[in-house]
């Protein structure tokens, strides 16, 4: 489309300024929760008995890493590295 | 993808089509230049009081002298008591003695119809400190060097040019031997100089008049405000959607461009210049920077650390795109003060909320944010600058729009933390930057649900390698004896 720099200058104050899926405001506390929750599911995950189809651990460490993927993302933002 | 630029006011060259002469549709009444000198930019303006010779006339031939032409780093037209800037055109080279433009008039003029047609130029580097050396107690002095007189293709019945001093006292003046005129080529009043009135000026846009008739003028005034240049500046805007910030970061390579400091400083003259308040015009105590309402987490740093001497007073956020008349405050004073000729490099940044800067467009699909080009210093020019926009990683359908052309642009990657496949970045180079070319780069981006994900998921797999690390930990024999 082609747009001239007056046309973006205006289109750019009409719209409706950005806002995030999760609000600024509550990523120090999801960050706390969910890390929290990686490190309970880490702790758990070290007490597994071995198994020969390994199905609670997996479940448990896959769990645990998306939880804490997300939550180093949220205290990364909460600690001010935007990233 | 390069984005439209601002039509209104754009430089493009005709180097195909011939310089057309135009040149006898016009007649000047009268040409008032009038110079405001300063530090390291001056501003001129040249109101041309026109007298259209054929009808349909509209297209204004103007001719800045070469030197003029290398120093004008931003050229604008527009007809008096009018707020729209005309269009101008840069012509192709003219064997460079001097530089033609055209601009296009909003109407077309009967023949004996006139207007009068507004020029202002800024110009850079024009000036330079006379004496070149000064100890911790001398005063300051600029030379400003210019052409007598204004080109034109056309004839000029009367012209002359006011040179203002921001400053009482001017020290000396060429008083050039002109054809022109019956009476005192340059008068002095106060602290305006005045060459002309030059009566009958035949069309002047040619190699035989520059190189007879031109002569080159100088002024000789004192100037008692430090003399600034940033020799470059590096900013980078980084755009976070996680954490809903813009981060701006300046990298400022400031030179106080005086005249070089003779001699040692003395940090006791410099103290007791403090204390009687009676300070050297040349010496850089501090600045004031006004940056845009609603920051935090302000840094300023240099290459040895933190740079504790400032004060910041913040204003609060203002709403996307709003007429901004608030400002945050940033007193900062250098760790030394910058004497002629020093230089202090340092890092300046700040973080800003998004929704101040960025937008959403649903009708698009692309989030749009504004960044501005530079933080205005008055009164100093950025001889380089190269504004690098960062934008979150995954971004696809990358536009950007600049409120004037830039050197030149490109788009690589940038790899910071958290990063896989690393961001798109947007880079603008530019060179002589005044406060006049203050304005807002635009960015259209897109960036799918996905590509939000990458983050967290980049961590995620990390992890998984840490679980996978102890679930084979745990599987291996590592007893030395049974």
């Amino acid at each position: 489309m082609s747009y001239t720099y007056d046309s973006i200058a205006s289109l750019h104050k009409a719209i409706p300024p950005f806002s995030p899926y999760i609000p600024v405001a509550l990523l120090p506390y999801i960050a706390f929760i969910l890390l929290t929750a990686t490190f309970a599911l880490a702790f758990y995950f070290s007490t597994l008995p071995k198994t020969a189809v390994p199905l609670r651990e997996v479940a448990v460490a896959s769990t645990a890493s998306v939880l804490g993927g997300f939550g180093v993302v949220a205290l990364f933002c909460s600690m001010g590295v935007y990233v | 993808m390069l984005g439209p630029w601002r039509s209104s006011v754009s430089f493009f060259f005709l180097a195909i089509a011939p310089f057309v002469s135009a040149g006898h549709s016009f007649e000047n009444t009268a040409i008032v230049r009038t110079v405001e000198l300063g530090g390291t930019v001056v501003h001129v303006t040249t109101t041309y009081a026109v007298k259209a010779l054929e009808d349909g006339s509209n297209i204004y031939t103007i001719a800045l002298g070469q030197k003029e032409h290398e120093a004008t780093s931003a050229l604008t037209a527009k007809i008096k008591g009018q707020m729209a800037p005309l269009e101008v055109e840069k012509l192709g080279a003219q064997d460079g003695d001097f530089q033609l433009y055209d601009i296009r008039l909003p109407g077309y003029l009967k023949a004996g119809g006139t207007t009068n047609l507004v020029v202002e130029t800024v110009q850079t580097h024009v000036t330079y400190p006379y004496p070149e050396e000064a100890s911790q107690k001398d005063g300051q002095s600029l030379k400003y060097e210019a052409d007598l007189l204004v080109l034109s293709p056309y004839d000029t019945a009367v012209q002359r040019t006011k040179i203002r001093s921001p400053f009482p006292q001017i020290h000396s003046y060429t008083e050039p031997n002109v054809e022109f005129t019956e009476d005192a080529p340059v008068t002095k009043s106060g602290a305006t100089l005045t060459y002309g009135p030059y009566k009958n000026v035949f069309p002047s846009a040619n190699k035989h008049f520059v190189a007879e008739k031109q002569q080159r003028i100088y002024v000789h005034y004192s100037y008692d405000h430090p003399v600034l240049e940033i020799v470059k500046l590096e900013r980078a805007a980084e755009i976070s959607h996680w954490g809903a910030n813009l981060n701006i970061q300046d990298n400022i390579h400031l030179r106080n461009a005086g005249p070089r400091l003779k001699g040692h400083f003395s940090r006791l003259e410099h103290q007791s210049q403090a204390f009687f308040q009676r300070s050297a015009p040349h010496m850089l105590p501090g600045l004031t920077l006004h940056l845009p309402a609603g920051i935090r987490d302000v840094y300023f740093y240099d290459l040895i650390g933190n740079v504790s001497t400032s004060q910041l007073r913040t204003a609060p956020s203002v709403p996307k795109g709003s007429q901004n008349t608030q400002f945050s405050v940033l007193e900062l004073k250098p760790r030394y003060p910058l004497m002629g000729g020093w230089n202090y490099s340092f890092t300046l940044g700040w973080d800003s909320p998004l929704a101040d800067s960025a937008g959403w467009d649903q009708d698009l699909g692309k989030w749009i944010v504004g960044v501005p080009v530079m933080t205005v210093i008055p009164g100093t020019v950025i001889d380089e600058e190269e504004l690098k926009i960062i934008l979150p990683e995954g971004a696809t359908e990358v536009e950007f729009f600049a409120p004037f052309p830039a050197l030149n642009d490109e788009l690589s990657t940038a790899v910071t933390y958290l990063d896989t496949t690393g961001r798109p970045a947007v880079t603008l180079r530019y060179k002589n930057l005044t406060d006049t070319h203050a304005g807002i780069v635009y960015v259209a981006y897109k960036v799918p649900f996905s590509a939000h994900l990458k983050k967290p998921l980049a961590v995620a797999t990390a992890l998984t390698g840490l679980f996978v690390l102890a679930f084979v930990w745990k599987r291996v024999d590592t007893r030395i004896q049974k």
